[in-house]
């Protein structure tokens, strides 16, 4: 289930490069901790290549979730596209990052250029 | 630990003790787990004590000290395990009419669902207390003012309501 | 249909109030995530994968124009302009935002309607026959003693925080349509040998990771002695239900590791014990209520109708339509028409709000202001005059709502699966249109005759996979979807759990993999059987045969693709 891919709190090498990624607390939509804050956009997620930046990242969504902002985060392992874009491994978190593949008039694929 | 009752925060009068030298040792009302109640009464009749249990617990087990007992505590893991409102409506059934409190980590949400389990108090972590003032349990208890179900809590339920409000439209 | 008086008018209204109460306090943090989670789940609201999820309860399936016009209005502000009718007879919204929602509850309040109890561990909102009040096999409509338990399980003040989930069926019918045995408490209305009105109790039936048929616990209860018995039962289970294992927390694990015997005899002993006279609903509350179910000011007709059978024999189109969606009707003259939510390649169950709005008008035309939503994320016009017939079916063409596929191979019922849920572990709703698609031909349909596919995307069984004839489960294996197919299921008053056939199967193989189960059908079946009925007599060995050598012909075609 879905906790059986999530990183650890020790983020391994084989979980790298990853983004970390929540759900808005007020709003319920899919978020992603980008350069600056939280972003809706899924090519804006900030990408951790190293451990110790995953970490880093780890603790910035723990303590979002602790201030009510955010709800559930955790670190995404991901691909790199050809334009360095993330894209998630697992296609669960995959279609976090697009939205329903049965609606593509919805969700992240409707609103923001596709991960390529 | 902060105790509440329906008229908001009150003062804890009786002493936790976990074993019977504690107990006995103690000043003023205490309070003991089930297993120590019987030895506490032999060297204390008549004292003014509490009893304490875990909500897993039969009531089998709590009926031959429920005439003794001042008080009883009804132990919850975490607010979401609801035996203990199922205990409390058992031991009230045994007649027990002291004081019955549910202790651990409620929210104030379930308030009136305790009291109307009968339920008298809540006694909270101080940890639950800081992040759900008293003041908030009492506008909980408030929120629904009306429920279907009868034979829990003091006021009558909707349907006796109903049959009441019609009794009074046919006279 | 059931209308509130102003006790359920104020009880609606306080619960949005609270319930808006919880949302400022999650805000402004007095609540903590965990906290909050069950609170909002008891109010119907989850967090998926892309957004919240509100669950809105029918109870009992029914609603009437108003209520849908007005889901119709909150799709469109509220959310993107659709609905989602589930496997429990509710409506779920995929993508409201959490500080909208009291303005949504009161909206719903607005047309007698709530999200009280559609999620969390507590009783949840009762289910029962979609047929209710017309079927001709009916002993007593099952929904007057749907809402007395509607009623008097809302905000119960004991049983709110239950082990787990529970769920109660109701049915008045011989032939059983609200699937009793597989619920944790079934009630079956029937007569004893004096002719009093009763039911039959049946307790720790489920599906999910641990299916069960449930166990008959009292054969016969007097009717004025539910309520009393209800709250014995469900003292018994939140006294002793296991909360150490969340798989394990059912009533059905209880009844199974208690033993029906000493199951059923704790049930007496708490029943013996509590006060019976005081719990029970007084006799003038429950006539109170059946007087909202009494039969519609029906019209004195004949039994046939002249004009539609002139229509049927001029439009084939509306014939197919009538001989496969209609249901027989108790009262001379009228049909109940099944409206499937399942045109071919559409999202099993979803609805439009213009289609809301079409179909709203419609059951106010035609159908005393009422319809009613099945279990298999259909739609039922349950009054409709033979006479209307036509008109009704035009306007449901218009509407694009006139599948006349009820009942048949592409009905299939699909959980949302990957597409939205976060327990999701493999996609279930491509699934259904892929299966979809490969049956479209409408005579090949009817060839196959009636085959309920029912299919779930993870081992929770929304999509009740286990009592499909066939079956399907999605999992996740090895980074893959991966998906298990059973046969033999039944959700009816012959109950029975789906056996699988083999290994689990690629998405892109399940439509081959039912062509091949259904060829087996057609090869073994023996007069007019239907696939249930060939399943029951030849047992599961030749599909398991079939299917055995689908995977044999399937693996050289997948190696040489490799």
């Amino acid at each position: 289930m879905a906790k059986d891919h999530r990183a650890g709190s020790k983020v391994r090498g084989d979980k790298l490069p990853a983004i970390l990624m929540a759900s808005h607390l007020i709003e319920g939509d899919t978020v992603f901790l980008g350069k600056a804050g939280w972003t809706r956009d899924p090519s804006a997620a900030r990408i951790a290549h190293d451990a110790e930046t995953a970490a880093a990242m780890e603790a910035e969504g723990k303590a979002a979730a602790a201030a009510n902002a955010v709800i559930d985060p955790y670190l995404v392992p991901v691909d790199l596209s050809e334009a360095g874009l993330p894209i998630a491994r697992h296609f669960r978190d995959a279609m976090r990052q697009k939205g329903p593949s049965v609606h593509p008039d919805m969700g992240k694929q409707a609103e923001f250029a596709p991960l390529e | 630990m902060t105790l509440i009752t329906e008229d908001g925060a009150a003062e804890d009068r009786f002493t936790r003790a976990d074993t019977l030298e504690a107990a006995l040792a103690a000043e003023g009302p205490v309070l003991v787990p089930l297993p120590v109640a019987a030895d506490y009464l032999a060297k204390r009749p008549g004292a003014e004590t509490g009893i304490s249990v875990p909500g897993a617990t039969s009531i089998d087990e709590i009926r031959p000290h429920l005439a003794a007992a001042a008080l009883v505590a009804v132990e919850f893991p975490g607010f979401s395990d609801g035996r203990g409102f199922s205990l409390a409506r058992k031991i009230r059934r045994e007649g027990f009419a002291g004081t019955l409190r549910a202790s651990g980590p409620l929210i104030a949400d379930q308030f009136a669902d305790a009291l109307a389990c009968g339920f008298t108090e809540v006694e909270l972590p101080e940890t639950m207390a800081n992040r759900q003032p008293v003041q908030q349990w009492l506008a909980a208890k408030e929120t629904m003012s009306v429920h279907y179900q009868t034979g829990y809590g003091t006021e009558p339920s909707i349907l006796q309501q109903r049959l009441t409000a019609r009794k009074g439209a046919t006279r | 249909m059931y209308r509130y008086d102003e006790f359920d008018e104020r009880f609606v209204r306080e619960r949005v109030a609270q319930f808006r109460g919880q949302v400022e306090r999650r805000i402004d943090g007095s609540l903590s995530e965990d906290e909050f989670k069950p609170l909002r789940l008891k109010n119907g609201l989850y967090l998926q994968l892309h957004a919240y999820m509100l669950r809105i309860a029918v109870p009992y399936g029914t609603l009437n124009s108003r209520q849908l016009r007005q889901l119709a209005h909150i799709a469109e502000t509220y959310d993107k302009g659709y609905g989602h009718f589930t496997t429990r007879q509710n409506l779920q919204f995929n993508w409201p935002k959490l500080k909208d929602v009291p303005d949504i509850l009161g909206l719903l309040a607005d047309v007698e309607m709530h999200c009280i109890q559609t999620s969390g561990n507590c009783i949840r909102n009762v289910t029962s026959d979609q047929f209710a009040g017309v079927a001709a096999d009916e002993v007593e409509d099952p929904r007057p003693t749907a809402e007395l338990i509607r009623q008097w399980s809302s905000l119960h003040p004991e049983f709110v925080w239950l082990p787990r989930k529970f769920k109660i069926a109701v049915t008045g019918a011989s032939h059983d349509r609200a699937a009793i045995k597989v619920h944790d408490i079934g009630l079956k209305l029937k007569r004893d040998a004096a002719g009093a009105v009763g039911y039959e109790v049946i307790v720790g039936g489920g599906l999910g990771r641990t299916p069960m048929i449930g166990k008959v616990i009292r054969e016969f209860l007097p009717k004025d002695e539910l309520l009393a018995y209800l709250e014995a039962v469900m003292r018994v289970y939140n006294s002793e239900g296991r909360r150490d294992n969340k798989f394990k927390a059912r009533v059905k694990i209880l009844v199974h590791e208690t033993g029906e015997e000493e199951f059923r005899a704790r049930v007496e002993e708490e029943y013996a014990r509590l006060d019976g006279p005081t719990i029970n609903a007084p006799d003038e509350e429950v006539r109170r209520i059946a007087a909202y179910f009494a039969p519609p000011a029906y019209a004195t007709l004949p039994e046939t109708s002249a004009v539609l059978d002139a229509a049927r024999a001029a439009d084939p189109a509306l014939d197919r339509f009538v001989a496969q969606n209609g249901f027989a009707h108790k009262q001379p003259g009228y049909i109940a028409l099944t409206i499937a939510l399942k045109e071919i390649g559409a999202v099993p169950g979803d609805m439009s709000a213009a289609q809301m709005r079409a179909f709203a008008d419609l059951a106010e035309t035609y159908s005393f202001d009422e319809f009613r939503v099945t279990h298999s994320q259909n739609l039922v016009l349950p009054h409709v005059r033979k006479d209307d017939v036509p008109a009704v079916f035009a306007a449901l063409k218009a509407a694009g709502l006139a599948s006349a596929n009820a009942g048949l191979i592409t009905d299939i019922i699909a959980c949302p699966g990957l597409d939205y849920c976060a327990l999701a572990t493999a996609k279930s709703i491509p699934i259904a249109q892929a299966i979809a698609k490969t049956f479209a031909d409408e005579k090949r349909q009817a060839a196959i005759g009636e085959l309920p596919i029912k299919i779930s995307g993870c081992i929770n069984a929304c999509g009740h996979h286990h009592v499909g004839a066939i079956g399907i489960l999605g999992l996740e294996k090895g980074g893959r979807e991966n998906y298990q197919i059973t046969v033999g299921g039944d959700a009816s008053e012959h109950a029975a759990l789906g056996e699988r056939l083999g290994p689990g199967i690629d998405a892109e193989d399940v439509p081959a993999a039912i062509e091949a189960i259904v060829e087996t059908y057609l090869a073994e079946r023996e007069g007019g059987e239907s696939f249930i009925e060939t399943v029951r007599r030849a047992g599961i060995e030749p599909f398991k045969a079939g299917f055995a050598s689908f995977l044999d012909d399937r693996a050289p075609a997948s190696e040489a693709a490799e």
